[in-house]
């Protein structure tokens, strides 16, 4: 049975002394209950902004991805640490980026560049219920929320943006909610996204 | 001849009839019970069986199923495919397809995009970017993973696997399919021991699909599915040609209204095969019981009869008086009784009869028949009888040489001679008297000619006993001698004595005059005396008027007679005599003294008249000495035996 659940996210835009806002966001679903892994990314409305290269990597540990979300931006390099003492063999078939890295132990020398934006859907060959989700987006402004529901996006300059909100077991794509940030306010916002049952895993018990 | 069932139905046969149908109605009701029952339940196990059938039925295309799409998921998994289908390669999937069906044996591998539309498929390659013909399949594999049906393609049935290709979330979905053809059906006969039958009701028309049936029951089958299908999905009974089946339609798709069908079904006959064994047993057991209580009921019917038979001989027998029966009964039970009563009843019975034979000696048989009929009163009647006595007058002479037990023989055989004559004549004998006996004719039976027949009795002893002298005189024994008196005259007859001893006789001057008679043979010399009312009613005797007698105490005079023989057996010179004799006996009586002794002297000389004319010479002396008074009536006085 598919449970509508719903995200709702505050956008908190508060005034810092640098001059940009802070995003203050809180996702709920349709029963208002907090939704963690909630992936939220403001675009700005004009020329893409540049890389901020930031670090990201996801490990595989107890033969499960850590974390099981991550959101990164277009053109970030991503490392996957093998904390376990057996091999994996991560692939994706998803369109943005399509790769395998065959059994491995260890960390691979080379990263895995998430080259375009969209959702990049992880898994292991040998590992059925081993999965992870990269969400890839054209910006450096993004969050996730946990367990709370609430996430952060802080620093953003003044400026209008658009407001997107992304969980892997949504109903459907929800249209972006777009703002117009003074630099300066710090922002609150809510999102009322359903969300449904995810068909079960398959893999040993 | 008649037939033995025509025959008068004996106790045997009855005693063994009722057993027998007893018995054979019982085991007709317990056999009827037992069939009832039994073919009640073996129905029941039969379609119980068939519904546990139908379980396994339905749980083996189940794991079936579920095997296949396990195989299916394997090799959704499989990296090259998940590739080739990731990256939409037509061909290559086709191919891939093509290798992977081969591997688990499918008939047919199709691959569907999430948006339900084919990218390829194995059997129909052309089918390529068309909706996939199972959508359904496609929405429940969403939901659930993974999903399994049974769909007819092209008129034949498949078992259709749909599973998700995971990359790991779905990005296609696989789906396998498996013919469901008459190999299939064998597999599940196996393992359901029912004959298994794939049809598809389209409307009225019943389409098979595979079956194992042999070809001559499928026509039979089809022609009743539509009936099973309607009725039988728990089991019924259906009659295939001749046989009789139990059959159970099980839907196979899920379809609100479903058109696919398994019906198995199995032989009633079959199953009910342990029971046509107990059946035999039973049968066995009734015929060998039905064996068993004929003989034991002819056995025991026969210890029955036969003694009964025995019984009824025996009883026969005694009625003819014949009183040495054996029975040959040793048994302790009832009828040993019956026989050990029926012979003691006999034993009884000859002692009675004996005593009877025994009384008839001394009382005459005539008497105790008419006693034993009640013909006779007890009390005393006055009537006339003939009364013999008789007596043998040289018996002790005849016995001087002879043992005690010789003389009681030779006894015996002359009271037997003349109780036989007495008896032929109609005569009772009264009883013995030494060696003498009394008989009386006229009681208890009287007939009009008693006078008659007592007399001609006496001469026949007479005769008789003279005819015994041969055989004595060869023994060195004298010739017999016989006395007989017989007179007749009115005496009492009756029974005499006390209640538990009676003795039927007569009494009266009569019957002493008759034993005064006897007595007076010996004065007169002759072997037979008679009285004057015998002579009076017998006819066709000559007679020899002999002497007028008085006997003791009583006034009248009785003239007394010897029978001489049959008129016209007496010689001429005999009859002469015997009117000399009367006429000189008519001078004696009327005091004619002279002409009397003349007379009397004239027949001194003749043998027969010899003692007669002695004793009267006598009495004339004695007359002429004294002569007698007026009232002298010429007769002899008595004065004692």
């Amino acid at each position: 049975v598919n449970k509508a659940l719903a995200l709702a996210a505050v956008l908190s835009f508060a005034a810092t002394s640098g001059g940009a806002s802070t995003l203050e966001i809180s996702a709920v679903d349709a029963k208002g209950a907090p939704v963690a892994d909630a992936v939220i990314y403001a675009i700005p409305k004009g020329p893409p902004p540049a890389l901020r290269k930031r670090d990201a990597a996801i490990e595989q540990r107890d033969k499960t991805f850590v974390p099981l979300v991550t959101v990164v931006q277009t053109g970030s390099p991503v490392q996957f640490p093998n904390r376990d003492p057996i091999r994996h063999h991560v692939y994706s078939f998803s369109k943005p980026k399509v790769f395998e890295l065959k059994l491995y132990a260890g960390t691979p020398a080379a990263p895995v560049v998430f080259d375009k934006p969209g959702l990049v859907v992880l898994g292991c060959n040998i590992h059925d219920p081993m999965i992870a989700y990269v969400y890839v987006v054209d910006s450096p402004w993004f969050a996730k929320t946990g367990a709370d529901g609430k996430a952060r996006i802080a620093e953003v300059p003044a400026g209008e943006y658009d407001v997107y909100v992304q969980h892997f077991a949504q109903v459907a794509a929800q249209d972006p909610q777009p703002h117009r940030l003074r630099g300066d306010e710090s922002l609150p916002a809510a999102f009322v996204v359903p969300l449904r049952q995810l068909a079960p895993r398959p893999g040993p018990q | 001849v008649s037939l033995p069932l025509l025959r008068k139905p004996r106790l045997q046969d009855r005693i063994v009839i009722f057993f027998v149908v007893l018995l054979a109605a019982v085991q007709l009701v317990s056999f009827v019970f037992i069939r009832y029952t039994v073919e009640k339940t073996s129905q029941n196990v039969l379609r119980e069986e068939m519904r546990v059938g139908a379980r396994v039925f339905r749980r083996l295309l189940d794991q079936n199923s579920q095997q296949l799409a396990e195989a299916t998921s394997v090799l959704a998994y499989d990296y090259g495919f998940r590739e080739a289908v990731a990256t939409r390669d037509r061909e290559t999937i086709l191919s891939a397809l093509r290798n992977h069906a081969a591997r688990i044996r499918a008939s047919g591998m199709a691959v569907a995009g999430l948006d339900g539309v084919v990218v390829a498929d194995s059997l129909a390659p052309e089918a390529a970017g068309t909706r996939y013909v199972h959508p359904d399949l496609l929405a429940r594999a969403a939901e659930g993973g993974r999903t399994s049906a049974i769909r007819v393609v092209n008129g034949r049935p498949y078992q259709i696997v749909v599973v998700p290709v995971l990359a790991p979330l779905p990005i296609a979905w696989v789906s396998m399919s498996f013919a469901i053809d008459d190999s299939t059906a064998r597999d599940l006969q196996r393992l359901s021991s029912s004959d298994v039958t794939f049809v598809r009701l389209a409307g009225a028309n019943v389409e098979l699909l595979a079956t194992t049936l042999p070809p001559s029951r499928r026509e039979q089958l089809l022609a009743k599915v539509p009936e099973i299908v309607a009725l039988g999905r728990d089991g019924m009974q259906v009659a295939l040609g001749s046989e009789d089946f139990e059959a159970l339609a099980t839907p196979l798709d899920d379809l609100r209204s479903p058109t696919l069908f398994a019906i198995l079904d199995r032989s009633v006959a079959e199953s009910l095969g342990t029971y046509l064994a107990l059946q035999a047993v039973l049968l066995l057991l009734a015929s060998f019981s039905m064996a068993i209580t004929l003989a034991g009921g002819m056995r025991i019917a026969r210890r029955i009869t036969r003694p009964l038979s025995e019984l009824a001989g025996a009883a026969r027998e005694v009625a003819k008086g014949n009183y040495d029966v054996r029975l040959r009964i040793e048994s302790d039970d009832e009828i040993g009784d019956l026989s050990r009563a029926f012979e003691g009843m006999v034993k009884g019975l000859a002692e009675r009869d004996g005593m009877r034979d025994a009384l008839g000696k001394v009382a005459s048989s005539e008497v105790v028949m008419q006693l034993l009929k009640g013909e006779i009163e007890l009390g005393g009647e006055e009537r006339e009888v003939s009364v013999m006595f008789t007596d043998i007058r040289n018996f002790t002479a005849l016995c001087e040489t002879l043992t005690p037990q010789q003389s009681l023989q030779l006894l015996n055989q002359f009271l037997t001679a003349i109780s036989e004559v007495v008896e032929s004549h109609g005569g009772v004998v009264d009883k013995y008297l030494g060696d003498g006996v009394m008989a009386i004719f006229g009681a208890p039976v009287t007939r009009p000619d008693d006078a008659q027949r007592a007399l001609e009795c006496a001469l026949e002893i007479r005769r008789r006993v003279a005819a015994l002298g041969p055989a004595l005189a060869a023994r060195g024994l004298p010739h017999p001698d016989i006395g007989i008196g017989v007179n007749t005259s009115g005496v009492i007859a009756g029974n005499i004595g006390s209640p538990t001893r009676l003795n039927y006789t007569v009494l009266g001057d009569g019957v002493n005059l008759a034993s005064r008679l006897e007595g007076l043979t010996k004065r007169y010399l002759v072997p037979i005396v008679a009285g004057a009312l015998t002579r009076e009613r017998v006819a066709g005797i000559v007679w020899r008027e002999l002497d007028k007698v008085r006997v003791r105490g009583r006034t009248v005079a009785e003239r007394i007679y010897e029978p001489m023989g049959r008129v016209g057996e007496v010689s001429p010179q005999d009859l002469e005599r015997l009117e000399r004799w009367h006429a000189a006996l008519e001078h004696f009586r009327e005091r004619r003294w002279p002409r009397a002794r003349t007379g009397f002297e004239a027949l001194a000389s003749e043998r027969a008249y010899a003692r007669l004319a002695s004793l009267y010479l006598g009495y004339l002396r004695e007359l002429v000495a004294n002569p007698p008074g007026p009232d002298w009536d010429a007769a002899f006085t008595l004065y004692d035996k």
